[in-house]
Parts: C-alpha cells; structure tokens; sequence
C-alpha cells in the first residue's frame, strides 16, 4: 500500500473500456495440463469444463476414465497402459477449443482425439484432427455436419445426429399431443439443424409450423419468449435448448402454468438437465440417447454400479458418450493390429460395439458410408420423482431402432475423402 | 385448457409488464454494484459470484429454515463474507490505481465460480420456491406470477429502504458525502475505513439477495452470476455513473429494450441492451441521469 486512503479517479472511460476487455477475458480460461509418459498410448480429450457445458462436459470425462481403467485393467493397448489428457476446451469458444486439440496433438502427442459437447466446436476440432490426421470420436455434438456435408474420414460420432432424434419423437408427439408445433430455438448450428429435423419429420406427418423464436445462446430470461409462444396458441411447444439454457426455460414455462396449457416437447432431454429442475418443472416428452434404467438390457446393471461407485451418482447419456467413445479407441486399435489412423479407420467400418460396450437394447455400429454410430434410441416422459430410484426421473414409452430414423450416407450428403 | 390467439398490442402490453419485472430485478443487482462503485470506486466484477453465492447458501440454508428463512438469512451470510474479501483483500488497495482493485475482483469473479462448482457441483441443483408463489395469478395474464410479483414487490422494499437510508441515516448520509468528497469527510473526522467496510457489506447484501431471487427464477448453476452481470454494468452506465436512481432507471430501461425486441426480433435480445449503451453514450456521454463532474 502506498499509504494513501483515497482511491482515484474512476471515469467512465475507464468503466467502458474495462468492462469491454473483461468481456474478452471471460472467454478465456485456464486449461488442465496431466503429467505425461511417452510410454503410453496416449487419448486427448479436449472437453467444456468451465461455461455453460460444464456439467455435462465433466460426466463424458467420467465416462472416459471408467473406460481407460476399464482397459488398463484388462492390459490396455497393445500391451501399454492408456492415459487419458483432459483439456478444458471451454463451452463456447471455438478459437481456444482449436488451440487445445492442436496442443494435445502436436505437443502431447495423443494417439486418438475425444470431445466435443459443442457442435461447433466439434467441427471445429475435426477439421484440426483431420489436418493432423488423427482418429477422432466426436462424443456429443450432434449438429448433422459432423457426419454430414462435413465428415471425414478420421472422424467417426457416438451420439445421434440431430436429424435422429427429431425423427424418433415427430410421430410420437403428433399422436399424442397435436399437429400445430411452436418452436424456441437457441440460436446456432445445434439448435438451427435440430429444428430443421423437426420441421422436415413433423412436416412429413402433417404437422405444421405455426411459430419459431431464436434465443441467443447464454439467454436466462425466456419468458418474452414464452408469451409470444403461449400467444400463438400451439398444440405443442418444442424446445431445443440445452445444459443450463434447457433448465432457465422449463423452469420458467412450468412457472408460467404453460404446461398445462399446451404440451412441452422437444427432442433431445438429458439427466443432468431433469435433475437440476425442482420436481414439478420434470414434464414433457423428449428423447432420451441413453438411459441407465433398462432392466432386461445385459451388462447396463454392472456399468451403473460401477459409475455410482466412481461417484455416487448413475451415467447419464454423457457418461455413456464418453464411455463408448474411450472404448473405441482401445477397440479400433485392437481389430487394426495398429496405432495408424488410417488402418483404425478402416478398423472401425461398420463396426458393431461389443454388447458390454453397447449398453442397449439392438446393436449399435459405425456406419461406414458416413462413420455415424447407428445405436437405439429412447422416447419417453420426464416424470417428477423416480418411483424405484430417486434418479429415475425419465419414463421411456418407446425404443426406437437407429436403422428406422437415419437417413442414408448418402442423402446427408457424407462424402468420405481418403488420403492417398 | 387451449389459450387464445393474441394480437399484437396485447403482446407489446404484455412485454412491457414483464420487462419491468426483468428490469427490476437487473436494477437491483446494479444498485448493490453502484454502491460499492460510488464510495469506494471498486468495480466489483465478482458481483456476479456473490450472487451465485447468495443462491447457493439459500439452497443449503432451505432444508433447515424453510425458504422465507432462507431468504432472510442468506443475503446475511453473503454480506458476512463480503464484508471479510473488502476487510483483508480489497481494503489493500484503496488509493492504488482503480485497475488493481479491478485485476482482484476480476480474478476473485473466477475463484468464486470454481469454489461454488466445487462445493455444490457444475450441475444445475434444484432450487424449490414455495408451490404458492409460483402460481400464474390469472390465465389470461399467466407470466404474472406469484414470484414475479413478489420479486418485484421486494425490489420495491429494498429500493426504498435503500433510498430511506441514503437519505435519513447517518450512515447514509456519511456515504453519500463520502461519495462527493471522501477527504473532507475523514478530516471531518468520520471513520470512512468503517464507512467503506459497512457500505460495502451492504452492497454485496444486495447481491445475496438479488442471488436468491433469481434462483428461485432460472437455474441454480455456478455460472448464474456471470451470466446476469452484465446488464447490470450496462445498467450503471445507461443511467449514469455515480446516480443510484440513474442505475434504477437505467436496469427498468434495458429489461424493457429487451422484452420488447423479442416481440420483433427475438435473436437481438441480447444485443439490443449494448446497442442502447451505445446510442446513450452517443448522445448523453454522462449515461441518462449522470451528474456532471461527479467522479472525475
């Protein structure tokens, strides 16, 4: 202290300017550097843990490590023990994303590439991984790109695309609830692309449109959005918003009595969103791409005591993502007899996931036309409290067969380039 | 029950009643900012994380003492601990560049989101308001809900007492004097290291409560505060530096802009409040109710 008491001047300028680079700063983030060992074969994942994906970005890191000590357990990849690098890729920013799938490779020297929660990101982070060419498991971003117009032959995705979960729950909602749809949207490439699948599936079914709002993404308030959707006067409101966004909204309509005015709806919902709503916000109908309460499904029993074991909770579909995706790798190099990305590559066309990998009802493989992993999917209603388990908070009515709701390689528009 | 179709002067109506409500609640958050601005010329950017503070100690709080308990006792807590950050970390740097105590609260923003998303975890946790408050009052006026009234109806209290407290305490007197000339009020022989300390406390208060409200509202997640601190620096300015009842006006403004945008053009939501900081700072440098001279 320079002894004086009182402060300076503090002018608006100042203010401004501050808060101008403050807005900046909050971007950025501090990144997670695990020790290394070049004995090893190495798997980077680059995975939101600070922002608005944080909670879910975390429990496909949890999925991973249960899956490499599974591996190391049962002598890891081709003898050598697996390490897993987890690097904060933040929620948002794809520049700082990139930097880090580029340190992972580049510095750390990982084998294999895991991440993103974000689709943008995940794109992103593909065309860095296919420049570099490194087998990449795109674990749950679910923009249709990924393995669409944009895919690669390096990189393959364990969560469904978009277009998957619209198709599984369109005909689902136009029985039960009507055919006049409303649809709030976060606005970018995840919302844009899930809200199209909607229109397309709904469209085919003879559901119409009769509004849309785009909300930024990071919005707290939805209820200007609310007015305006309850205005409309819809059989069905959908919501496409995701992690803490997803929360704010159903919070909010369920405050506003909406869901006893019309029904709430939307394709993707997930356990982490479900549990952080007080009971009575838990409505809807939604897809869930993997849940641990499937009684007559072998092996799903032993993987949920495990994972409650590790931390004291159950998987949710993130846990699973980031799970399978692990398992890939080691699996990919163990049919390729290699730790080339092009031979696991081609290791991994339509290749099946083994059923204690699966975790599912049908089998679920690697499409080789587009590298999307064709696995089941689960409809349903979130419901207020579990009956049998505190966690059970999703009631599914329907498992719906990958096969039935993909569209073709081909009419995704997926044309895989191999290097020479 | 099938609502009915609106037209579009009922929904501007409508908009314009919930973004006062918003605007309100965004005024509230910048009046505890503002104070600690005023007196001490700190901005404090870890507002947002004794925000999320305030939530979270209301939700732990909630099992024992009921959410009115809750509600009264956890802004305390939060003020407690403000009170203990201004005492043994940002009273050091009073009459240092603004830019240290600035470079403090900014990385104190940070260890506060992390402490928070250790303790209680990166999830969402489900924070339970009374089933009596979260009625719509009527179906046709259904976003008038029990909490939003009662939100707004709080912010009314802690506004006026704020105001009644500025105006008839000693305390408040002392901070507003302190606040136009803070050496003359020492030599006067006030004790402004207490005053601050106090003045302080009372603006992290705000930010405590500001933090259950809005828990009760949105999720309860590590990164509320940040989410909602902004408006609230643009409420400051909008209104003016230094004006407690600038930053009020200035919070109604922004949260009405923003509800009224999402009637036309519902993707501008958020940048109709910088567009505005623009165009004031435009055309009133000093934000709409700034006094001129006041902290330069």
């Amino acid at each position: 202290m320079d002894g004086r008491l009182f402060h300076r001047a503090l002018g608006r300028r100042t203010l401004l300017k501050v808060g101008l680079a403050a807005g900046a700063v909050q971007i950025a983030s501090p990144f997670v550097l695990r020790a290394r060992a070049d004995d090893m074969v190495k798997i980077g994942f680059n995975t939101p843990l600070t922002g608005t994906y944080a909670a879910v970005g975390k429990n496909e890191q949890l999925g991973a490590e249960y899956a490499v000590a599974e591996i190391n357990a049962k002598g890891g990849i081709d003898g050598r023990q697996v390490q897993l690098l987890v690097e904060d890729s933040t929620s948002g920013d794809v520049g700082t994303a990139v930097q880090k799938a580029r340190k992972l490779i580049e510095r750390d020297k990982v084998n294999f590439l895991l991440g993103n929660v974000n689709s943008a990101i995940a794109l992103a982070m593909a065309q860095v991984s296919n420049e570099l060419k490194t087998l990449h498991i795109v674990t749950g971003g679910h923009t249709d790109a990924i393995t669409g117009k944009s895919c690669q032959w390096n990189v393959f995705r364990v969560c469904n695309t978009t277009a998957m979960e619209a198709n599984s729950v369109a005909s689902t909602l136009i029985e039960t609830s009507g055919k006049k749809w409303y649809y709030i949207t976060p606005d970018y490439s995840f919302g844009h692309t899930l809200q199209g699948g909607l229109e397309k599936a709904a469209g085919k079914l003879g559901g119409t449109k009769v509004g849309e709002d785009l909300t930024p993404l990071g919005t707290t308030d939805f209820s200007s959005y609310l007015i305006k959707a309850q205005s409309a006067a819809p059989d069905v409101v959908i919501f496409t918003q995701q992690g803490d966004d997803g929360v704010n909204i159903m919070k909010q309509a369920v405050q506003f009595g909406l869901d006893k005015q019309l029904h709430i709806a939307g394709a993707q919902m997930e356990l982490e969103v479900l549990e952080g709503l007080p009971p009575e916000a838990r409505v809807g109908t939604w897809v869930f791409e993997w849940y641990f309460n499937q009684p007559n499904v072998p092996h799903v029993a032993e993987f949920v005591a495990g994972i409650r074991k590790k931390t004291g909770k159950v998987p949710t579909a993130r846990t699973w993502f980031g799970y399978a995706a692990a398992w890939t790798c080691a699996l990919a190099a163990a049919k390729a007899k290699s730790l080339d990305a092009m031979k696991m590559a081609k290791a991994l066309e339509d290749f099946e996931l083994p059923p204690e990998i699966g975790l599912m009802p049908n089998p679920a493989a690697y499409r080789a036309g587009d590298h999307q992993l064709i696995p089941t999917l689960f409809v349903g209603n979130a419901q207020a409290n579990g009956v049998s388990d505190p966690e059970d908070l999703f009631k599914i009515t329907k498992t719906v067969k990958g096969p039935d709701v993909a569209a073709s390689a081909d009419a995704n528009g997926c044309k895989l380039v191999w290097p020479a | 029950m099938q609502p009915h179709r609106r037209s579009v002067t009922q929904l501007i109506l409508f908009n314009v009643f919930n973004g006062l409500i918003i605007g309100a609640f965004y005024a509230l958050m910048a009046l505890g900012l503002s104070l600690i601005l005023n007196l001490s010329g700190v901005i404090n950017f870890a507002h947002g994380g004794f925000l999320a503070l305030g939530g979270y100690f209301a939700y732990s709080l909630m099992p024992f003492t009921g959410f009115w308990g809750a509600l009264v006792l956890a802004p305390i807590l939060t003020a407690c601990i403000g009170i203990l950050v201004e005492r043994f970390l940002i009273r050091r740097l009073y009459g240092r560049d603004p830019l240290y105590s600035l470079l403090l609260t900014f990385g104190l923003a940070f260890i506060l989101e992390d402490a928070t998303r250790f303790i209680w975890g990166a999830q969402s946790v489900p924070f339970q308001v009374p089933a009596v408050l979260t009625q719509p009052l009527s179906t046709s006026f259904f976003f008038l809900t029990g909490y939003r009234l009662f939100m707004v109806a709080l912010v009314i209290v802690a506004v006026s007492g704020l105001f009644l407290v500025l105006g008839r305490t000693r305390f408040g007197k002392r901070v507003r004097a302190g606040t136009l000339d803070l050496e003359t009020l020492s030599t006067l022989g006030v004790n402004v290291q207490l005053l601050r300390t106090l003045n302080f406390g009372f603006g992290i208060y705000l930010a405590g409560l500001a933090g259950v409200l809005a828990a009760g509202m949105l999720g309860l997640q590590p990164t509320i505060g940040a989410s909602l601190i902004m408006p609230s620096f643009v409420a400051i300015i909008v209104g003016g530096l230094g004006s407690l009842p600038g930053t009020l006006f200035g919070g109604l403004l922004i949260g009405l802009a923003s509800g009224l945008t999402a009637v036309f053009f519902p993707s501008a939501t958020e940048a109709i409040i910088y567009v505005i900081m623009g165009i004031v700072l435009l055309v009133f440098p000093r934000g709409l109710l700034g006094e001129e001279g006041r902290l330069q």
